[in-house]
């Protein structure tokens, strides 16, 4: 394989992620909420711990779109 | 649907061992003989003994089967040098040749009628993906000692508080992306090769799902393997 091609093939790899890192991270945020709001303080707070990390999820999300946008090797 | 025919749970089912017909049975002996396990150790019986019968006696010149195999571990090798450095690819080197292949093995076995993919399991892949999680945590602490921790500080002291909840997402929505990426491309092979076979086998349909099964599979676990390349790089090399 040429020297271009294997380095399409990695860029490819790596910016097949984006979108899929962007929903995951969503996601985990706020599961990590959830868990907070209902499992550890058994619902006194409980809506507002699931939004805070819902917030922190979709900045963890788009802080990853950001890094992969803002590389130097390209 | 109906029920794939795979020979394994077959066989055992005529010995008399409770195979599960779901997907995860209720006692542990049906956990141990259901087929993604039965399965991976197919895979793990193929992978210690195809390269012992052909790899032979190591030899000064190379044979075929020693040839080969070397084309591809010297390949891989270089690969991961590249991408992480002389030194960390000679570390992590046995680690990740051992994904590369199992992952490869696993995903195209499923191609064949009466096999399965292990890795059409989201357990199986949730595995290797908490072993990259935690190697990754382990190398950074290895190479940092307890500034490790700077790496989830972010640039700028008075923003801790929002960059450091962020990293830490970000970390663990990679063992979500990673594990649900080979997972869901593996099953929907799968799953597209069982219906069409169902509906159309005698016509062929599945021909055009099989060669891009071929692809897919190829393209993921060179995926994997690149994305944990890309995590135990990060993890070594110094916060920003």
């Amino acid at each position: 394989m040429s020297n271009s091609r294997k380095e399409i093939m990695k860029l490819l790899g790596d910016f097949s992620t984006i979108g899929l890192t962007l929903a995951a991270s969503v996601f985990v945020g706020v599961g990590i909420g959830y868990l907070l709001d209902h499992k550890v303080f058994k619902g006194k707070t409980a809506p507002w711990l699931t939004l805070i990390f819902l917030g922190f999820g979709i900045a963890a999300g788009f802080k990853n779109l950001y890094m992969l946008a803002k590389r130097k090797d390209l | 649907m109906e029920h794939p025919i795979l020979f394994i749970s077959v066989i055992l089912q005529t010995i008399g061992l409770p195979v599960p017909h779901g997907p995860v049975g209720d006692t542990l002996l049906a956990k141990i003989v259901s087929p993604h396990l039965t399965y991976t150790w197919l895979v793990m019986a193929f992978l210690i003994i195809v390269p012992k019968l052909t790899l032979g006696k190591l030899e000064m010149i190379p044979g075929k089967g020693q040839n080969f195999w070397e084309l591809i571990i010297d390949g891989l090798e270089g690969f991961m040098a590249e991408n992480m450095g002389e030194e960390g690819a000679r570390l992590m080197f046995p680690m990740l040749a051992t994904f590369a292949f199992y992952i490869l093995t696993s995903n195209l076995i499923g191609l064949m009628p009466g096999f399965m993919s292990p890795t059409s399991n989201i357990n199986i892949t949730l595995g290797c993906t908490l072993i990259v999680f935690t190697t990754t945590h382990i190398l950074g602490i290895k190479f940092h000692g307890v500034k490790y921790i700077k790496h989830f500080m972010g640039p700028i002291p008075w923003l801790i508080p929002l960059m450091f909840p962020i990293e830490v997402i970000s970390h663990l929505a990679r063992i979500l992306s990673l594990s649900i990426r080979l997972f869901g491309n593996i099953m929907a092979k799968e799953t597209l090769l069982g219906i069409l076979f169902l509906l159309a086998g005698a016509f062929f349909a599945p021909l055009p799902i099989l060669f891009l099964g071929v692809f897919v599979s190829l393209v993921q676990a060179l995926v994997f393997v690149l994305l944990s390349i890309l995590y135990f790089s990060g993890a070594m090399e110094h916060a920003h």
